[in-house]
């Protein structure tokens, strides 16, 4: 199919973009990457008389080390996060995320903004974002405001991000320490979205107590989640004391909107998700103990 | 038998994997598919489409459609559908029933996609934009989804069908079979279901046409399997006599059944060629080739088979019901026998029956698909491996008691179809043999001992290719040795992927002694190459081959009587070879072709007595056989996973017999192909409908094709037993799709069985395994 017509703008700074935003009001989109937008558009889901490509605007790109954080510009895109070894080695859980997101080709085109401000429930990166309590930066004429993670996702496809507001730059935490990190999905094929996902970032103490937990998960609601029930029952036990077969089940057992389609109802959504939450304790675990 | 041979002399092309005359075109982007296809003032088409699957068609209002600017015309029912002068196929002639096919609907749309109003605009944009603002008034009607409730619905899809019955047909009654079941030491019965599935070529449906006024003359540039059959229907459609129209197929990016016939849509373009001001294109996307361009697959069936206590099959019989759709492809009927017919497949069967019911439905109709029958071969192997478990025999034995062997040749099954020259049983263990049998069963139980399932399926069939009869039974070639001794050969053509360029080019260079590089090939064009029926029922191979035996046999007499006069030698001493003729003995001197066709053109005074001049021949073989029975036996080995009911492919085996190969490499492009759509089919292609019969795959994102991440590297046996037409070729086109799904299907059998699970329905989804699973009593997570 071929999109309705729009108009194309393409500012070159935050200033202009934001301005432009606030000028067009609701009929205007932002455009990053375009891998989930266009084809929206090219099949008329989505109609928007104006397309705000940020894709020129400068200074929202990059990858910064800073004291135990690390900020990533959201035009960054997610081919560079791949590429990148100081997300390696200081955002494990981003990096294992990423050869996730689809194949090569979009991951060369797709931002992290843009994935974090789509809000696809079954897409990685917020889950990430979430288990890793990561802060976002967005941008408006009057500013730059900072919304945790956890206040960003509000609901289906969507976000705290205003029709006038821009993402520029999302900030991870450094986990110092002994920590594991472990992303598992269940997907039909190589590169489809999860039907279901877990990302699960543990951190131990001196004496191999879990002394730190975050439970990403995606596919499983129209949001993506946590599991602060799972998390807490893990929390201070010895690494080893933890059944990660009851942790998924805990994690998985209170979910209320489970998606029911036509790849998976949603018991079979809620059982592979509680597998995907042991299989990636699993392996967090044994990073942590090794290391 | 008097058939012409093929060769001059020694094979030097037919049997090589030469590379291919199509690629060096194709795999730089230099293809000219319909949508390259650009001609002057040409407008653009887009169909408006019903969003309902079942309702009365109130009012049409193209009013707000035609104000924008960039519209050309809106056409509906009652601007296309009287122009209709004749419609019906050549390939089924006219006395064939045919199911309604209004181009554009009319009084009621009958599935969601159902094409309602045509618009035409100066670009695809526009005329979508346009599509967007005419007024459909509709009126909705309670559909009928469901085919297997349709006979007892009080809904009709179409008013002259009480019962929703597209038609019936069946062998003989089941009571004649009762004493055998009855009397039998094991007998197995179960209800198999298939999906709705289709083919999804690269290239979508499309076509442009282009009406000259002056000249009363149509020239259409179609993706198609048979540019004949487009020009014949046509030529009738429009009341055009038949050497006005001209129809050019160039590139096609793939059919597999669903561009045999000009469809609805085609029809609607053709007759709105001559109300607009220039060439009308009309491309499908990939959206509306999901919604509309055909289902197929959508079947199920009880099947029965009785065994006696030695293992030996005695009777089977299947009862298959089809699902149509709301407008399928003619005659569904004769299609859906050919199941039941070919039910018994390549085993000693002595006694079988069928039955078959098509019902229509309020979804996209049925459409011929790679091995249209392909169900007898998904019933007849799923169940064999379920009746050898509850005999408690292995299902590699079963198969070797009751697989034809080439020894026990010509068998003539319960049927009625003689079987010759095929190999079903030497392809079995041919097959396992390249897997190593022992070695996986080895595999299979130490991996089971750690809890991991690991399994093995096998199905094997034999397919009718190259059919002797009405359309397809004849195929012409025309070959012109230029006076520069240059070979043109024409053939009629309708290739869609099928490397028909290639193949025709050895045959040729290999039947005149010529260098490969100086046989060129022209096709797709009806204006300039003999008729032919086009690609489709695994019949090019072994026509064209026949076709190029009939033409080249003369052509080649006359360059050796041409080269003995002016050598001064025996015919019988010239050998052609490398585009020279030469006397045996003394290669050095001789003749270029070119030496030979500048004599029989410019100099016929110097030809010797009886040779005609110049050097063009024009002939056509007649198949004389109903059918050219090829087999093959397809092994897959498979991993399951219990927690997720993920399937991995492990390995692929493929043991074919298509008799000699022209270009094994063609053969194996074939089988990877087929192969892979019925991996598709087995585990992840789903047409659905929703219970309203809204689609729900209609994009690639919820229609799951496999890619190469999901398929292993298949491995090819080739087993090479001739059949008597020329060259011993046997087609080979359809066999992965038939092969396929039954093998892919029992390998997750095979894992699954420890478990009590019983396979009976596609696609085998990871969330269908683990329900199956969980019913069965297993899966708590490990």
């Amino acid at each position: 199919m071929k999109p309705a017509p729009f108009e194309y703008h393409a500012p070159t700074t935050p200033a202009e973009a934001v301005d432009l935003l606030s000028g067009l009001g609701d009929g205007a989109k932002v455009l990053a990457g375009g891998q989930s937008l266009v084809p929206m558009l090219a099949l008329r889901l989505a109609v928007f008389e104006h397309l705000v490509d940020v894709r020129r605007v400068e200074g929202i790109r990059g990858i910064e080390r800073q004291n135990g954080t690390v900020r990533i510009g959201a035009g960054t895109t997610q081919a560079a996060i791949e590429r990148s070894p100081e997300v390696a080695a200081a955002v494990p859980l981003l990096a294992r995320a990423t050869p996730l997101i689809g194949h090569f080709q979009i991951r060369n085109r797709g931002t992290l903004g843009g994935s974090l401000a789509h809000a696809d429930p079954a897409a990685e990166y917020p889950a990430v974002a979430l288990a890793l309590d990561a802060e976002l930066e967005i941008l408006s004429a009057q500013g730059t405001r900072r919304v945790r993670a956890g206040d960003f996702f509000t609901g289906l496809w969507t976000t705290a991000v205003a029709d006038d507001e821009l993402l520029t730059a999302v900030t991870f935490p450094v986990w110092a320490g002994r920590g594991g990190f472990a992303v598992d999905e269940v997907a039909r094929r190589h590169g489809d979205f999860a039907l279901a996902g877990a990302c699960v970032a543990v951190g131990l103490d001196g004496e191999g107590r879990v002394d730190r937990c975050g439970i990403g998960l995606f596919g499983l609601g129209p949001v993506p989640l946590r599991a602060p029930a799972a998390e807490s029952a893990a929390w201070g036990l010895a690494a080893g004391d933890v059944d990660p077969v009851e942790l998924g089940r805990a994690a998985t057992a209170d979910l209320a909107e489970v998606p029911d389609d036509l790849h998976a109802p949603a018991d079979y959504r809620r059982r592979v998700g509680a597998v995907t939450v042991a299989r990636a304790w699993r392996r967090a675990v044994e990073e942590a103990q090794g290391g | 038998m008097d058939q012409p041979t093929l060769t001059a002399g020694t094979t030097r092309y037919a049997g090589a994997r030469i590379a291919r005359v199509e690629d060096a075109r194709l795999l730089t982007g230099h293809g000219t598919f319909v949508d390259d296809v650009v001609r002057p003032g040409m407008l653009h088409a887009c169909f408006v489409r019903s969003p309902m699957a079942r309702a009365r068609i109130v009012g049409v209002d193209p009013a707000a459609a035609l104000g924008l600017p960039g519209v050309v015309a809106v056409f509906v029912a009652a601007d296309l559908n009287p122009d209709v002068h004749e419609s019906w196929y050549t390939s089924m002639g006219a006395a064939m029933p045919d199911p309604p096919k209004p181009p554009l609907a009319e009084g009621e749309v009958r599935f969601v996609g159902d094409p309602v109003a045509l618009v035409v605009a100066v670009d695809r944009y526009v005329a979508e934009d346009a599509v967007d603002l005419v007024a459909l008034d509709l009126d909705p009607l309670p559909p009928v989804v469901d085919y297997r409730t349709a006979r007892e619905s009080e809904h009709l899809v179409h008013e002259a069908y009480p019962g929703n019955v597209a038609g019936e047909i069946g062998g003989m009654p089941a009571e004649m079979l009762a004493p055998a079941f009855d009397s039998a030491a094991h007998v197995t019965s179960a209800t198999i279901h298939q999906q709705a599935y289709l083919p999804v070529p690269m290239e979508t449906r499309g076509l442009v046409a282009e009406w000259e006024a002056a000249g009363g003359e149509l020239t259409v540039w179609a993706s198609t399997q048979s540019p004949h059959e487009v020009r014949m229907f046509g030529a009738r459609l429009l009341g055009l006599p038949e050497h006005r129209v001209r129809v050019i197929a160039r590139d096609t990016g793939g059919g597999f059944g669903q561009k045999v016939l000009p469809m609805r849509e085609d029809m609607c373009v053709l007759l709105a060629a001559r109300k607009v001001p220039g060439a009308l294109k009309w491309i499908e996307d990939r959206r509306e080739n999901l919604l509309t361009a055909g289902q197929s697959r959508h079947e199920h069936a009880t099947v029965r088979v009785a065994l006696d206590e030695d293992g030996a099959l005695v009777a089977a019989e299947i009862d298959h019901v089809q699902d149509v759709g709301a407008y399928p492809m003619p005659w569904p009927v004769h299609a859906g026998a050919a199941v039941g017919v070919f039910f018994p497949g390549a085993y000693r069967v002595p006694k079988a029956r069928f039955s078959y019911t098509g019902l229509y439905s309020n979804t996209v109709g049925r459409t011929a698909y790679r091995g249209p029958w392909q169900f007898e071969s998904v019933a007849r192997e799923v169940v064999l491996d379920i009746a050898a478990r509850q005999a408690g025999i292995d299902p590699i034995e079963l198969r070797r008691r009751n697989l034809l062997r080439h020894g026990e040749l010509p068998y003539t099954n319960a049927s009625g179809m003689a079987y010759s020259d095929v190999t079903p049983l030497e392809t079995f263990e041919h097959a396992l043999g390249l897997l190593d049998l022992d070695g996986f069963r080895r595999q299979q139980a130490d991996a089971r001992a750690t809890g991991r399932l690991l399994g093995l399926g096998t199905s094997s069939y034999i397919e009718p290719t190259a059919t002797g009869m009405g359309f397809y039974g004849t195929e012409g070639a025309t070959i012109r040795i230029e006076p520069s001794g240059a070979v043109n050969v024409y053939v009629a053509g309708g290739s869609c992927g099928n490397s028909l360029e290639t193949t025709v080019v050895q045959l040729v260079a290999d039947a005149l002694g010529c260098d490969i590089a100086d046989v060129n090939t022209i096709q797709g064009d009806t204006a300039v190459t003999p008729f032919g029926a086009g690609t489709g029922g695994s019949r090019s191979g072994p026509m064209l081959a026949g076709a190029v035996a009939e033409t080249a046999a003369g052509l080649r007499d006359r360059i050796v009587a041409i080269a003995a006069h002016k050598l001064e030698a025996a015919p019988d001493d010239i050998e052609l070879a490398d585009s020279r003729a030469s006397v045996r003995g003394t290669p050095a001197a001789g003749l270029s072709l070119a030496d030979i066709a500048a004599a029989a053109y410019f100099e016929p005074a110097s030809l010797p007595d009886g040779v005609p001049p110049g050097l063009e021949a024009s002939g056509r073989y007649h198949a004389r056989a109903m059918s050219v029975w090829a087999n093959a036996t397809h092994v897959c080995t498979c991993e399951v996973d219990p927690e997720t009911g993920l399937v991995t492919l492990l390995r692929y085996i493929v043991s074919e017999d298509c008799g000699p190969m022209i270009n094994p490499a063609v053969v194996e492009g074939q089988i990877a192909g087929g192969s892979v759509q019925g991996i598709g089919g087995a585990l992840y292609e789903h047409l659905a409908y929703d219970a309203e019969g809204n689609p729900l795959s209609s994009t690639l994102m919820d229609y799951l094709l496999p890619t190469i991440a999901e398929v292993p590297v298949i491995e090819y046996g080739h087993v090479e037993t001739p059949a008597p037409n020329p060259g011993g070729y046997k087609g080979v086109g359809e066999g992965g799709a038939i092969g396929a799904p039954p093998a892919v299907v029992n390998a997750v059998a095979d894992a699954l069985a420890p478990l009590g699970v019983t396979v009976t329905q596609l696609p085998l989804s990871p969330a269908a395994i683990l329900a199956l699973i969980a019913e069965a009593g297993g899966g708590a997570a490990s």
